[in-house]
């Protein structure tokens, strides 16, 4: 692939197949929110250090910002905006509303599909797994404790 | 946001070697891009071509045998879930699993960590305590080398500009072998990593240390073997495993090189090497023993 | 009207931004898209300080696809200078750069990729200069200095209430006294004195920086700015650029976080000379890099001496505290003030001397930051008390209680009497952590405790809105950064006009459309904008009585307001047909305005504190003494806020201070070497993750409505940040019998004093 031709990609995001042309170099980050205008993830550390970029690439937690888009052809691609089934929120965007595990905002889509991806490989999962899990999602808003909550809640309910 | 690069993607082992022969020091090679692709946004690198190693065949797996291949594009997720890894060698699974967070456990590969050199590559320094040996092909072949041969230095390897790092070989331990890697530090990179695998032998009152493996990652400028704390075991009585803990620690923080930075004076992490070399060899010796010890000590795992 | 139970103050609404952020569909600066939008990078020093003899951006403005190339000497055409207090900040380095980091020339360009080439193509030349780092460097004889020249007031101080010591590097000074401090710390039984030091530390909210400027023929300059006082950026922008304040407008939307990074103009300005140069709309977003060489919190190296009387009474208090703010003043002399001001805690203390010094050195500027100089200066004295109370014998606990200002009593002569009760924090901490009964072994338990003024004299307008169908539109520009503010003015204007919540819509704050409010910032949202709706709603209910009273040929006394109606004892009026009654048609709508603008008063600081922020905190720690890790068990914060709107967002936000604090009591850093910042980003910058959080973490509320906000309300936010630290330090020292006084109380440091202990 040379560096100024784009490659056409296939990729079903958030349950649509969309078909892309995107040059090699592009990050999926930017591909999601200035392509698709899927504006839920966000650039944050840049680093892949905070989580506030995570999309789910085939139900695993990537970090978008250093991602290349070429590498999601032939995935699927879950963003927060992915996560409601039209009005009826997630369990996990449920609880966290009720928790009041949201408050900027900007780390709670990269908490929310982080969790999504936990659960889907654990629905029990201790505080200890969560506390794990999370060990790459920052937040500097809400300390934590109704995040964690909302997550074990939700783990909950969607047993 | 990163500049334009030309993207390659062979599907064979000498395809890719044939690229970086061709292109030399324009050329990275490309799997998970976790380390690469970080240093291309901080500008530091920009290679004009990337080979993507991901879609040659063969590099994805991981095989059985006498000794354990795992192949250079495995994520340190599918080394963590891994049931051969699991029924093999447990603690390579365990220790994958710790490795950064979730999201670069997904994309980030063994063949990337162990070519990246990092110094403080849990893998690495878990790795030198199985015999690993990194196989190596180009144009002219295959060779192998020991770990501690192919990791030369801090981001320095041997690998040669045409050669591509195409899987790792663990010797499993034997059974009656206890084992435990101990990571300790506040920051993203921890500030040491302490390996130590026991291989007890024997019976009752004469079950001894048979094979002593202490490995120590972060702390010297690459993660190497602590050859006089392992003398320090070797022949050792199980039950008197506790009286030379004093000495292994010691030896194992003489064997290091630290230097001041981010993570610690050097003063600090030689007491440290010393306080978490006594700690990893006792859970090691309760697991060669056969009993989990209850080990949490704060920014500390232990897998 | 007879006091009727609240109905939606003081419940746990959800907040009213909630379902926005969870579907991703909040949007913040850098999700907004204006159409013919132009991308900037910033060109920034690598020098800690260096003359910059020249710019050259010819051949960045000649690429294809550059809008604009501008370095500090192209800023002819406005006033390049702009800070809230001096006038010292150029928008682009003006022949001589500061701090590495600082922005030494900008170019905007159709995207990101043509700006980033074109940034490569600017050369400049720089003659090193010696940087004073450190204030023992910034202060030591002969240091250079960070500015020459005379000191521009900024757009708050007038010069007389600014004091810099011309010819030194401090541009503020700030002296407090009364009675004879020397005399009674000579009298006194027990004197203790001792030096603590708080590091420079980063906000890091998660959302860097950004704005996008545009300007128009027709509207003058328009931006969308993460700013935390868009009324402040207005004037800034409006005296740079010579535009009347009607013709500038900035419009926030959501904030990805503040605590205080993006008070003052920081990108606005930059973002708006771009987009006037490039004459299109030009998009300035930092990266959290960029964060690190925006704004940090200002560090601290406090002296604090305190006499005691053998019975426990605090006779004295001298303090003399050095703040490094940094290259650039921003508000670090009212950080300074503010934070000197309550040097003495939450006691009664008959002799006092205080002096604080503003301290530049050549380093990312220091700003406003979640505590605004108490944090600091609660690390020293809070410290230092526990220390008292160890050598008279006396549990810290009934030391402080003892010497608790009490309710209603003065704490400055001309400023708001003490309107809470520190002894009942101050109790239930002391309850909930279990301080009276025995700690395990390998457990130690601290407390501390805070006060704090809020920024006066200030201004809050708002106008509440009642539209015909019986909705309304609160306007108020207290920004949402998390805190929940939108929530909590609509729970106010709901609660007022008795209408469900869900009818009440919150504006965004847009100086076209909201009216001015100083700044979202001091803990104050809630006590004056708050307060300001209160009375804008009020003034809607008293017109909405009026009209039914005419019509009904009633008192404005016998009617009462109830879902959505003005109710008679016999009659029943909803909003849409008293609207109707007043208009003669279907249209119209009333409006109600509410100013809080107590003005300037006798207080020490200018004016009358709108109420004092009071809490307490404690905590009980393990460590492990062979690696010096410290890890924080449990953790209890008791906030005194007369009355919490919304007990689940102020919950939340408590336990986001605590964390918070934890990041500067146990990690966090900036370091720098040689003027260069060793950890910049998150690789190597340590911010408190899920796993550093208490497993044990209680926020409790006092709540005796005894505060001058809507419904006896105060403010909260900073006082559940400030007594982490002390709270932290006096539990180890308990503990471990160690006492440290520099933080962060990183593992390093912790093992480091327990070897020397140890040693002894």
């Amino acid at each position: 692939m040379d560096g100024a031709a784009l490659v056409r990609i296939r990729v079903v995001v958030n349950g649509s197949a969309r078909e892309l042309e995107v040059v090699p170099h592009a990050l999926l980050l930017d591909v999601l929110r200035d392509t698709l205008d899927l504006k839920g993830a966000k650039r944050s550390c840049d680093t892949q250090v905070c989580g506030a970029c995570t999309v789910l690439v085939d139900g695993q937690a990537v970090s978008a910002c250093t991602y290349l888009a070429v590498e999601a052809d032939g995935s699927s691609v879950l963003t927060v905006e992915g996560l409601a089934d039209g009005e009826a929120l997630d369990p996990l965007q449920r609880a966290f509303l009720d928790a009041g595990a949201v408050q900027c905002g900007f780390c709670t889509s990269g908490m929310l599909l982080t969790a999504r991806a936990l659960l889907r490989e654990n629905a029990a999962p201790s505080r200890e797994d969560v506390l794990h899990y999370l060990r790459g999602s920052l937040c500097r808003c809400t300390g934590y404790r109704k995040i964690v909550e909302a997550i074990l809640i939700a783990s909950g309910a969607t047993r | 946001m990163l500049r334009p690069f030309t993207l390659h993607r062979p599907e064979t082992a000498e395809d890719a070697c044939a690229l970086l022969a061709t292109l030399g020091e324009d050329a990275a090679p490309y799997a998970g891009g976790t380390e690469l692709l970080l240093l291309m946004k901080l500008g530091l690198l920009r290679p004009p071509h990337l080979v993507d190693v991901k879609r040659i065949a063969g590099f994805g797996d991981i095989a059985d045998g006498p000794s354990l291949t795992i192949g250079a594009t495995v994520t340190h997720r599918t080394l963590e879930r891994s049931p051969l890894v699991r029924a093999r060698c447990p603690l390579v699974a365990s220790v994958a699993r710790h490795v950064a967070n979730v999201r670069v456990r997904n994309v980030g590969t063994v063949g990337g960590n162990l070519a990246f050199a990092d110094p403080h590559s849990d893998l690495a320094t878990l790795f030198l305590t199985l015999d690993a040996t990194v196989e190596l092909v180009s144009p002219r072949g295959r060779r192998e080398l020991s770990l501690a041969e192919f990791v030369r230095g801090p981001w320095e390897t041997a690998r040669r500009p045409d050669e591509l790092l195409a899987s790792v070989r663990l010797s499993p331990w034997p059974a009656g072998t206890g084992a435990a890697y101990v990571k300790f530090g506040v920051h993203e990179r921890p500030t040491l990593g302490i390996a130590v695998a026991l291989r007890l032998d024997g019976a009752g009152e004469r079950t001894r240390v048979a094979d002593a493996r202490v490995a120590i990652g972060c702390v010297s400028p690459r993660p190497m073997r602590a050859e006089a704390a392992e003398a320090r075991l070797n022949g050792v009585a199980a039950a008197e495993l506790g009286d030379v803990t004093g000495v292994v620690a010691d030896a194992a923080a003489e064997s290091v090189d630290p230097a001041d930075d981010l993570h610690g004076s050097a003063e600090y992490k030689r007491e440290m090497v010393a306080v978490f070399a006594r700690r990893a060899l006792r859970v090691a010796a309760a697991r060669a023993r056969g009993v989990e010890p209850a080990a949490r000590f704060p920014h500390a795992v232990v897998a | 009207m007879s006091a009727r139970p609240l109905r939606v103050v003081g419940q746990p609404v959800p907040r009213v931004d909630g379902l926005e952020k969870v579907t991703g569909r909040a949007r913040y600066v850098t999700d907004l898209v204006i159409p013919g939008m132009a991308h900037a990078k910033v060109l920034r020093s690598p020098y800690a300080h260096a003359r910059v003899r020249k710019v050259d951006v010819t051949r960045a403005r000649a690429l294809t696809g550059v809008l604009a190339a501008l370095c500090g000497a192209d800023l002819t055409w406005c006033e390049p200078y702009y800070g809230p207090a001096y006038r010292d900040r150029p928008v682009l380095a003006i022949d001589v750069a500061r701090y590495e980091g600082e922005p030494v020339a900008a170019v905007a360009a159709v995207d990101e990729a043509t700006a980033a080439a074109a940034l490569d193509l600017i050369e400049v030349d720089y003659e090193p200069l010696s940087p004073v780092i450190t204030l023992e460097e910034a202060l030591g004889p002969g240091a250079p200095l960070v500015h020459t020249g005379k000191p521009q007031a900024g757009i708050f101080a007038d010069l007389s209430t600014l004091r810099p010591e011309l010819g030194t590097n401090i541009c503020h000074q700030f002296h407090f006294a009364r009675g004879d401090s020397a005399g009674a710390l000579a009298a006194a039984d027990l004197v203790l004195d001792d030096t603590y030091r708080f590091p420079p530390v980063q906000h890091y909210a998660m959302e860097p920086h950004a704005a996008v400027a545009v300007w128009s023929e027709t509207d003058g300059l328009t931006i969308w700015a993460s700013s935390q006082n868009p009324y402040s950026v207005r004037v800034e922008l409006a005296k740079m650029f010579g535009v009347p304040l009607a013709r500038i407008r900035v419009v926030v939307p959501h904030l990805g976080g503040g605590f205080g990074s993006k008070t003052y103009a920081k990108l606005e300005p930059l973002a708006a000379a771009l987009a006037r140069v490039a004459g299109r709309p030009v998009r300035l977003a930092a990266s959290v890099a960029e964060a690190f060489q925006t704004v940090r919190r200002c560090a601290a190296r406090v002296h604090v001496r305190v006499g005691f009387r053998r019975d426990g009474a605090l006779v004295a208090v001298e303090c003399d505290a050095d703040y490094d703010v940094g290259a650039y003043a921003d508000i670090g002399p009212r950080v300074v003030q503010k934070g000197t001001y309550t040097a003495t805690g939450p006691y009664r203390v008959p002799h006092v001397r205080l002096d604080a010094r503003a301290v530049y050195t050549n380093t990312t500027p220091g700003g406003a930051f979640r505590g605004f100089g108490v944090p600091q200066l609660a690390w020293a004295l809070e410290s230092l008390f526990d220390v008292a109370a160890d050598r008279l014998d006396r549990d810290p606990v009934e030391l402080r209680h003892q010497n608790f200002l009490a309710h209603g009593e003065e704490f400055a002569p001309g400023d708001t009497p003490i309107d809470g009760k520190l002894e009942e924090s101050l109790s239930r901490a002391a309850e909930a952590i279990g301080w009276t009964r025995a700690s395990a072994a390998d457990r130690g338990r601290g407390v501390a405790a805070m006060l704090k003024a809020s920024v006066a004299p200030s201004v809050s307008e708002a106008i509440v809105r009642l539209h015909t169908d019986g909705s309304v539109s609160v306007l108020a520009s207290a920004v949402e950064m998390g805190q929940g503010t939108r929530t909590v003015l609509a729970q106010i204007a709901a609660e007022v006009l008795c209408v469900p919540l869900a009818r009440v819509t919150v504006v965004q704050p847009d100086t076209a459309v909201t009216p001015y409010d100083q700044t979202t910032s001091s803990s104050r949202s809630t006590a004056m904008t708050g307060r300001a709706v209160q009375m804008a709603a009020e003034d809607v209910r008293e017109q909405l009585l009026r009209v039914a009273a005419d019509a009904l040929g009633a008192q404005t006394r016998d009617l009462a307001l109830e879902d959505g109606a003005v109710v008679a004892p016999s009659r029943r009026l909803a909003y849409s047909e008293v609207l109707s009654l007043r208009f003669g048609m279907s249209g119209g709508e009333l409006i109600g305005r509410g100013v809080v603008a107590p003005g300037r008063t006798a207080a020490p600081l200018g004016g009358s504190t709108p109420f004092w922020e009071m809490a307490v905190g404690a905590a009980e720690v393990s460590v492990d003494e062979e690696t010096g890790a410290v890890r924080v068990e449990r953790y209890v914060s008791v906030a005194d806020v007369g009355r919490a709107v919304n007990p689940l967002l102020l919950e939340g936000q408590d336990e986001g201070g605590v964390v918070q604090g934890l990041g500067h009591t146990l990690l966090e850093e900036m370091l720098y070497e040689d003027g260069h910042l060793l950890n910049g980003t998150l690789l190597v910058y340590r911010v408190p993750r899920a796993d550093d959080a208490p497993p044990a973490l209680e926020c409790h509320f006092v709540e005796n409505a005894d505060g001058s906000g809507p419904f006896g309300a105060k403010g909260a936010g900073e006082g559940s940040l400030i007594p982490v630290s002390p709270a932290v330090a006096n539990a180890l020292a308990r503990l471990t019998g160690v006492r440290l006084r520099d933080l962060p109380l990183t593992p390093e440091r912790v093992w480091r004093a327990l070897k020397a202990q140890r040693n002894r």
